[in-house]
């Protein structure tokens, strides 16, 4: 068994390591603490590292892009998350739908879509899942009941879809130039048959950005509403067939498959911080002439992290590795899984460690606290756990 | 006679608390515009309200024009303020349980018959205790096990005049109310050794900061008393050794665990209404098992909360099993606040993205729960300090 990485993956390392410590750290605790979400976000950052090739590194070197495998993605994406995890959540963002891109549309949409998304650096993706009705539903859907899903309508009109409703808490919703939104398209079926996958630009006419939303953590990610109203999307714009958006093709490593290995490797990222944090502070803070790393009960923390870390770091390559194999398990799913638990269990060993009386928490500790428990709050979490279960038991 | 069950009286006041708090409390405290922003101001006019139904005043005898309620009245009335809003709890009870120890029992006469009217008549009279109770209370750490070296310095000075009375010198950082108190009771070194002192908060030498609320960590009303050459007249002085309070009583546990039982109350509901999977999701094994624990967690914590509360009224007859002066107050902090931030998060996550706006209070009962795991020294350091008194350590 080789653990070891290639010459390509260790410069792709080094590159987001230098990018982590010197773009992304000096302004990460910052943009945090900006009180307006929607000022949060900073397009000077996101143009250096796009320049450096971190918002288009997965699309294919044929195509413009930089074509890393995912154990290079579950590189970059922890390293530059160990500096600020949403930081590396924005770029990671336009991986996973460059993935459905490859994966599912036309030469023609490759070519319509692709070529503003690679060479405008302020260019993000999103998708469009999400609404008031349908959360866990659209991770799970509940069979063969009719009202579940996602209602917002979807109406032919001659070479248009003519699109109606909203969607709430779409990462990059405020922000993408381009969405890969799921409509309904069939209420007389269970949305599972009855939902279409459209590609709609920003500048599609009808729609409008609603509230941005202001989170307790990941605040530099943007997360806004959608309102389409009569908004009209060219039928040109369809990813695969009508109804059909929610019978995944073989080879389509978009949404669930990246996303879980991308969310276990950003948690990885947040991990390495609170444990250079948690040493880095035991080795110097001083009472008394005694150091904090003297004392049993800050070892006894500090292992445990590093070991959930180590475990979290080898479940991650692990799962990297099997993408890249083409090995299809359930460990991308436990994984993400894991690295919940994980995430939370060390950065809240690492304030631990920070208690101070007289004084009130470091900020960069609560951050990494308060970012590590959206992990809980991004695609449901019993859900997610279930959902893993019932591929185990099937 | 140890005895939880609430008493008649009790369960009156803790209705009026509770009614007193969906109609006047809960409206204000779940508004975006008290949640949303990093610094929301104090909200002193619900404190005062608070204050008219004699919540301001709790542990004063009745004699003095309070109600002279027990520690676990306290409790109670701390939990149902706490459950509408935490910073209003916080205020109170710090007035609230400063008040019979500084009144009834620390203060002369004198001192008593010139402050007490104007304590009772005025609604916004608070009062602050500086330096604050952790400044000296080191933390065990290294010194585990081993003989801890006595802190030299206190935060405040006190010199004797010439011709009579004392100057004040010195810098007290997160004295809780200190933002919002008329009165201070100021812990000052004397030559021999230390006293306490009565300060408005416009004496003149004296200079309170507010700390920022944003990344502040404290609930409540939280500041920095500054003193320069601050006069104080012997009069204003509290005969030595008169005023006690212990070290970390279960009313601040109490708030805590109202802060909880807010984010249960609202995934109970919430649950119940949520369609997902077919049915509400509070038919879903998944969140009915975690609805389970959480309510499991609240009333343990409760227990445990409770009867803290009821050994520090009963010293003489309380009985702890797993070691002499095993302080119950330390196990009710260490236990109800790692079951209550946990209680917290659980009760957000059935709320989806929700959980995490900031414009929904699910994300600030997680915050403030957090925040009672990090109070004093930390949750480690009272471990330290339970195994110490296991072990029958004795310092000196």
């Amino acid at each position: 068994m080789d653990f070891s990485l290639t010459e390509e993956q260790k410069s792709w390392q080094k590159k987001a390591r230098k990018f982590a410590e010197e773009e992304i750290k000096p302004i990460s605790l910052e943009r945090d603490q900006i009180v307006d979400p929607g000022g949060t976000i900073d397009w000077d950052l996101i143009t250096k590292g796009s320049k450096l090739g971190f918002r288009t590194a997965v699309v294919a070197k044929e195509q413009g892009g930089h074509g890393v495998d995912y154990v290079t993605q579950a590189i970059i994406m922890s390293e530059l998350a160990k500096a600020d995890s949403a930081m590396s959540k924005t770029f990671s963002q336009c991986w996973k739908w460059s993935h459905l891109i490859a994966a599912a549309c036309t030469e023609e949409q490759k070519e319509r879509f692709l070529r503003p998304f690679l060479e405008d650096h302020t260019f993000v993706l999103g998708s469009g899942q999400t609404e008031a009705n349908s959360g866990s539903d659209n991770r799970m859907p509940p069979p063969g009941n009719l009202s579940s899903g996602v209602r917002l309508r979807a109406e032919k009109d001659g070479d248009h879809w003519v699109l109606n409703g909203e969607k709430q808490f779409i990462a990059h919703g405020n922000v993408a130039k381009l969405f890969f939104l799921l409509v309904r398209t069939d209420f007389s079926v269970p949305f599972t048959d009855g939902t279409t996958l459209l590609l709609v630009p920003h500048d599609t006419p009808g729609f409008s950005r609603g509230k941005v939303y202001n989170k307790s953590g990941w605040r530099f990610y943007q997360n806004g509403e959608m309102i389409f109203e009569d908004a009209r999307v060219p039928v040109s714009n369809q990813i695969g067939e009508t109804n059909r958006a929610l019978h995944k093709g073989d080879g389509d490593s978009s949404g669930d498959m990246f996303g879980d290995l991308e969310l276990a490797a950003n948690a990885l990222g947040i991990c390495d911080s609170a444990c250079e944090k948690a040493i880095h502070l035991a080795q110097n803070s001083n009472s008394g002439g005694e150091l904090l790393k003297d004392q049993q009960s800050v070892r006894l923390k500090i292992g445990k992290m590093s070991m959930l870390t180590e475990a979290l770091r080898s479940y991650v390559m692990r799962v990297a590795w099997e993408h890249d194999e083409k090995i299809h398990s359930t460990n991308a799913g436990l994984v993400m899984n894991f690295s919940t638990d994980t995430v939370q269990e060390v950065t809240e060993l690492c304030m631990d460690i920070y208690d101070n009386s007289g004084a009130p928490m470091d900020r960069g500790v609560d951050k990494l606290v308060r970012d590590s428990f959206i992990w809980s709050h991004l695609a449901g979490d019993s859900v997610q756990r279930l959902k893993v279960a019932g591929r185990i038991l099937r | 006679m140890y005895d939880l069950q609430i008493s008649e009286e009790q369960l009156a006041i803790r209705d009026t608390v509770r009614d007193f708090v969906a109609n006047e409390i809960t409206p204000v405290a779940l508004l975006p515009k008290r949640l949303e922003p990093f610094d929301p101001p104090l909200p002193t006019a619900e404190i005062e309200k608070a204050a008219e139904l004699g919540l301001r005043t709790l542990s004063l005898s009745e004699e003095s024009g309070g109600a002279n309620s027990d520690s676990l009245t306290r409790c109670i009335v701390a939990e149902e303020l706490a459950s509408g809003d935490a910073d209003i709890a916080a205020v109170l009870a710090e007035t609230s349980e400063l008040a019979g120890p500084l009144f009834d029992r620390a203060m002369t006469t004198e001192q008593r018959n010139l402050i007490l009217p104007k304590f009772i008549e005025n609604n916004d009279f608070h009062l602050a205790v500086a330096p604050s109770r952790m400044a000296n209370h080191s933390a065990i750490g290294n010194s585990y096990h081993r003989h801890k070296e006595k802190k030299s310095d206190m935060a405040f000075k006190a010199t004797a005049k010439e011709g009579g009375g004392w100057l004040l010198n010195g810098i007290g950082t997160r004295v809780s109310n200190a933002s919002i108190a008329k009165l201070f009771v100021v812990e000052a070194q004397t030559e021999s050794s230390s006293s306490f002192f009565l300060i408005s908060n416009d004496q003149p030498g004296s200079k309170i900061a507010e700390v920022s609320r944003d990344g502040g960590w404290y609930l409540g009303s939280c500041g920095d008393v500054l003193l320069k050459d601050c006069f104080v007249s012997e009069e204003s002085k509290l005969n030595s050794g008169s005023f006690d309070l212990p070290e970390h009583s279960p009313i601040y546990n109490a708030i805590n665990l109202g802060v909880a039982r807010a984010a249960f109350e609202a995934a109970v509901e919430y649950a119940k209404l949520r369609i997902q999977g077919g049915r509400p999701i509070i038919e879903h094994q998944a969140i009915g098992e975690k609805l389970a624990e959480i309510a499991i967690s609240l009333e343990v914590a409760r227990g445990t909360i409770w009867r803290a509360a009821w050994c520090l009224d009963n010293p003489d007859k309380a009985v702890a099993y797993s070691g002499d002066n095993l302080p119950i107050n330390t196990v009710a902090q260490v236990s109800s606040s790692e079951m209550l931030y946990k209680a917290a998060k659980d009760s957000a996550e059935c709320f989806g993205a929700m959980g995490v706006m900031r414009d929904m209070p699910m994300q600030k009962y997680i915050h403030q729960t957090r925040m009672f795991l990090h109070t004093g020294n930390g949750n480690a350091d009272a471990r330290l300090k339970i195994a110490e008194l296991i072990a029958d350590f004795h310092d000196g």
